[in-house]
């Protein structure tokens, strides 16, 4: 039903397209960002390259589970590489109540304790990435709740369509919350998955840019395989690298607990 | 033979006054264009050439670290710091930096921007101290209990006695060479800024450069147009006629011009000392026009009867050697600067003070007697007939007496001076401190007394910790020789603090075993370490430990913090820092180096004794040869350097007694008033030299001729240079206020000597040089 309902949406946004009509609104777009099949839940393997300014890498390879639970979305990674951090491990429940602050906690095999990490802002860095804990809880989305939207036009990124949209935080709130002051999203127009963006620091200077390539086809979902994300103003680079995508082994809820941090995989 | 070489070259030079007149005027023009392309460098990293390799690494140091030198503002209130107004204020202030052109926002930091680490009962916590919408007495009164838990920030972001607090700000590296812009904005933005109770003050190494530029501008602005005065006025005194005023001015301006204007084409930056050179130039370049009007006018007087082309090429064939002498030897004076100083600002002081002093010459040459070709022939009231003198003359008559009577007496005080000389030396002292460039009235003197005597200081030592392997800084044995070394160069005086990684391992340890102050150490576990910052980026920033260790884990950077920024200071904790390093670090396993301002600042300004000394004996040496080959005797030349040789032992006394440093500026006096000075004494033995041997004078006649013209032209020569010189000390740049100072009183004991001591010699050696040449 649903995925009429979607078919439907796209041939009539399509269709408005042609036409040279007007432009769908930015919150309906944002909408069907949210509608878009993730498949309940997947196994894949994480591989993060931080770059600073000078070029000097770091890499840490993680499986990465994630499980819906209802709408809470539970996410958790273990640290494979490098050595001096393997078995440590990451759990996060994102909660869809904005209001309600998330729960996350660390294991650190060091020190044979699970931390707690305080609940942190939307806009705070996850794990020293140039990606905010709000950008991994969204991956290819574009927030419903967050932004007044203005589709602005159609470009083409990667060869494919998509709605360009300039988002402005609700409030002043909001945008310190976020730690964006603005920002532009290019929405695949067929697959309504979110390409590129960009945004701005709170005073206006341009932050980040991000990209999200090699989507493709596993096990019939539309799957991104790497994000590339440049921050313009400390000039470091985050590379994620999606690999063994797997969403047909159904994962036990199990994984998504304290103890499974300390046991591991 | 030379003379009638010399009077073809003249009559040549004034048949042709009109092309070379405007040949004169075109040149000034061309070179004055590029003058709005000067640049000033006012940063203490332009006390060293660019190829430099402990600069080169101290830039490399810079940018893995992203250190900067910056803009430091303190918020002091006597009643203490942890109240909600003024954690407001440093809010407020905090976020109005940000917003300011050149600043760069991610490297504000104050108690509004720093993070607090804490431990809790399940976790680590990292946030900021306060959330300005929050703020009550109880918060304010946790940000104090905070602060106090923090090792890091107590003594370096907040006052011990918790009256101040500070807010350091960094500028893009875009602003480099226009700190003064930002400088201005915060001035007006704290000029502004009015709290009661709170007490604001803005210093700091990047507000030192960029408070340096706006000085130095205003200082120029005042100096230059008093010297030009001030030189006008001894002209009027001296000729009473307005070509006697102008044509000199001319040539001044021309050696002015010329000289900064090829500055400026060269793309060679305009420096503190820099802003010395147009007064020494209008100083120096004035005394050529002096002599050869001063001679027009005696000819003048003596023979009315001749043309203006005759007047000039007469003046001209009896002052060219002279003038040429003169200037040969000011210009040996620069060139020595250039080759004893390893610092670009004082190397290219020299070139550029060569080249004025050269364009004078030139234009001595060449647009004097050529601008005087458009006027007739014209009389001095200061020089009526052949035979009547004025009250300067007289003066110097009086002298002449006075020397011929008592020789003795004369070279007796000589010698005393010299002796004494010899022992100021001994006693001098190298030193520099760059608030030091600023009267001690100026609020960012103050402002740094403040800051240095509330909080650990604003003078950096940083030492880089290079480890082979990534991740070998966490290795627990390199990270105890690193708390090791902090803690030993904190004994160190005017040590007063220091950061490095060391100190956010012990913190986190402390703070994921529940904030127990038991566990503020090294854990001896590598891992451990490494899962610290995992853990830390779960909730800190991914830049947060940019400006202590590199993203591979291998590099270290420890800063010191010290509240001086006087060279004899920096020299002993360097030194001794050094020593512990050699003993303790330079393994294969783990190397240390020394970098920051204070090593850097030990680095250049341990040269300028050195460079002192070479400069003022390579000075020497090029005069004594200038001279002994013009007179073509050995004997001559000796006699030449005599009085400028006493005056530089002389200004070693006046150093040691006043407590002058050898600092940056003064330590080019020496060069300088050799060069300068040597002046009078090679008019005074030229026109012995004339006197005796060509036209075979008594020792008495020689004396009384001697003193009457010669004489009166040095006085005026002398006045020109002293009161010159002497304008630099009303400069507000201490540095070149004690230049002007010195070389104003060793120009002084030259004249001097020059006018007493050699003749005294002459009288009582009676070398043969002076007696026996054409007889």
């Amino acid at each position: 039903m649903k995925f009429n309902t979607i078919t439907m949406m796209a041939f009539l946004l399509a269709i408005g397209f042609v036409q040279g009509q007007s432009l769908p609104d930015g919150q309906s777009i944002a909408e069907q960002t949210y509608a878009r099949n993730e498949g309940n839940s997947v196994k894949r393997k994480l591989i993060m390259e931080l770059t600073d300014k000078r070029g000097k890498t770091r890499v840490r390879e993680t499986t990465a589970l994630r499980k819906y639970f209802g709408e809470e979305r539970r996410l958790i990674i273990f640290y494979e590489t490098p050595t001096s951090v393997k078995g440590t491990a990451f759990l996060t429940y994102d909660y869809p109540d904005a209001e309600v602050d998330d729960d996350q906690w660390l294991y650190l095999p060091a020190l044979r304790k699970t931390r707690r990490i305080s609940a942190s802002n939307r806009g705070d860095y996850f794990l020293g990435t140039d990606l905010t804990y709000e950008d991994i809880k969204l991956e290819t989305k574009i927030s419903r709740d967050d932004y007044n939207y203005k589709t602005i036009g159609i470009e083409q990124v990667d060869g494919q369509e998509c709605y360009v949209l300039e988002a402005t935080p609700k409030d002043e709130a909001t945008a310190k919350e976020l730690g964006y002051s603005k920002g532009k999203f290019w929405v695949d127009a067929n697959i309504w998955m979110m390409r590129k963006s960009e945004s701005w620091d709170i005073a206006g200077n341009p932050l980040k840019t991000v990209h999200v390539t090699d989507i493709r086809k596993v096990q019939g979902i539309w799957t991104l395989h790497r994000i590339d994300v440049q921050n313009h103003k400390t000039k470091h680079k985050t590379v994620f690298r999606f690999e063994d995508i797997d969403y047909s082994t159904d994962l036990s809820d199990d994984y998504f607990t304290e103890e499974a941090l300390v046991d591991g995989l | 033979m030379k003379t009638k070489r010399a009077q073809a070259f003249f009559n040549w030079v004034t048949s042709h006054y009109k092309p070379i007149l405007i040949l004169s005027f075109a040149a000034f023009v061309v070179s004055v264009v590029s003058l709005p392309k000067l640049t000033k460098d006012t940063r203490y990293e332009a006390f060293l050439p660019p190829q430099d390799s402990v600069l080169i690494q101290r830039n490399a140091i810079k940018e893995t670290f992203g250190l900067k030198d910056p803009m430091v503002i303190a918020i002091k209130n006597d009643k203490g710091i942890f109240n909600p107004t003024s954690l407001g204020i440093v809010d407020d202030l905090s976020e109005k930096l940000k917003k300011i052109p050149g600043i760069d926002p991610d490297q504000v930091r104050s108690l509004s921007t720093e993070n607090n680490v804490v431990g809790t009962d399940f976790g680590i916590l990292v946030e900021p101290f306060f959330e300005s919408e929050e703020l009550t007495n109880s918060n304010a009164k946790a940000v104090s209990q905070a602060i106090d838990n923090f090792e890091l920030y107590k003594g370096s972001l907040v006052s011990k006695d918790k009256t101040t607090t500070l807010v350091i700000a960094e500028m893009l590296d875009s602003y480099d060479l226009k700190q003064h812009e930002v400088y201005n904005s915060l001035q007006a933005l704290l000029a502004d800024y009015q709290h009661d109770n709170h007490d604001f003050y803005l210093a700091g190494e990047g507000a030192v450069s960029g408070y340096l530029i706006k000085y130095i501008d205003e200082d120029a602005m005042r100096t230059n147009p008093f010297a030009g005065l001030v030189i006008a006025f001894i002209l009027i005194f001296a000729y009473r006629t307005v070509r006697g005023v102008v044509i000199p001015n001319l040539m001044v301006l021309a050696s002015v011009g010329i000289a900064l204007g090829l500055m400026a084409f060269f793309g060679v930056d305009f420096y503190v000392i820099t802003n010395g050179l147009p007064v020494v130039l209008i100083a120096i370049a004035v005394a050529d026009g002096i002599h050869i009007m001063g001679e027009y006018y005696e000819l003048a007087a003596k023979h009315p009867g001749l043309s203006q082309k005759e007047l000039v090429v007469n003046t001209m064939l009896s002052m060219w050697r002279p003038i040429t002498i003169t200037s040969i030897t000011t210009i040996a004076g620069f060139m020595s600067i250039v080759f004893s100083s390893y610092m670009p600002p004082m190397a290219f002081f020299g070139v550029f003070g060569g080249i004025g002093v050269a364009t004078a010459l030139v234009y001595a040459l060449f647009m004097i007697p050529s601008a005087l070709m458009l006027l007739k022939p014209q009389m001095s009231k200061a020089f009526e007939s052949a035979n009547t003198i004025d009250g300067f003359g007289k003066f110097m008559s009086g002298l002449g007496d006075f020397v011929y009577n008592r020789p003795r007496t004369i070279l007796v005080s000589a010698v005393l001076i010299v002796v004494l000389g010899f022992f100021g030396a001994l006693k001098l002292k190298v030193n520099e401190d760059r608030i030091a460039n600023f009267q001690s009235t100026e609020p960012i003197v103050q402002a740094d007394a403040v800051i240095n005597s509330k909080t650990e200081g604003t003078s950096y030592l940083d030492v880089l910790i290079e480890t082979p392997g990534t991740e070998d800084i966490f290795q627990p044995h390199n990270l105890k020789k690193i708390e090791a070394l902090q803690r030993h160069v904190e004994t160190l005086p005017k040590v007063q603090g220091s950061t490095s990684i060391v100190d956010f391992v012990k913190k986190m340890h402390q703070s994921v075993n529940e904030d127990n102050a038991e566990y503020y150490t090294i854990p001896d576990d590598e891992a451990l370490i490494s899962q610290f910052f995992l853990l830390y980026s779960a909730s800190g920033n991914p830049t947060d430990f940019d400006n202590y260790v590199d993203y591979d884990y291998r590099l270290a950077n420890v800063r010191f913090r010290i509240n001086s920024g006087e060279y004899l200071d920096e020299k002993i904790i360097v030194e001794k820092t050094q020593d512990y390093l050699d003993a303790n670090f330079n393994t294969p396993t783990i190397k240390a180096t020394q970098s920051g301002k204070v090593a850097l600042d030990v680095h250049w300004i341990g040269k300028l004794g050195q460079n002192h000394f070479t400069g003022a004996i390579v000075a020497l040496l090029v005069v004594l040869i200038v001279a002994a080959l013009s007179f073509r005797s050995m004997a001559g030349g000796v006699l030449t350097i005599v009085p400028v040789l006493i005056s530089v032992l002389f200004i070693y006394t006046v150093m040691g007694v006043l407590d002058i440093w050898l600092a940056v500026g003064t330590s080019m006096f020496a060069a300088i008033a050799i060069g300068v000075g040597v002046d009078f004494a090679v008019h005074t033995v030229d026109r012995f030299k004339y006197l005796l041997a060509e036209k075979g004078l008594s020792l008495q006649q020689a004396f009384q001729e001697f003193f009457k013209s010669a004489g009166r032209a040095l006085l005026f020569n002398f006045l020109a240079l002293t009161l010159g010189f002497g304008v630099l000390m009303t400069s507000a740049v201490p540095p070149l206020n004690r230049f002007g100072f010195l070389v104003a009183v060793a120009v002084m004991v030259s004249f001097i000597g020059s006018m007493t001591i050699l003749p005294a010699i002459i009288l009582l050696a009676k070398p043969k040089f002076f007696i026996t040449h054409k007889n």
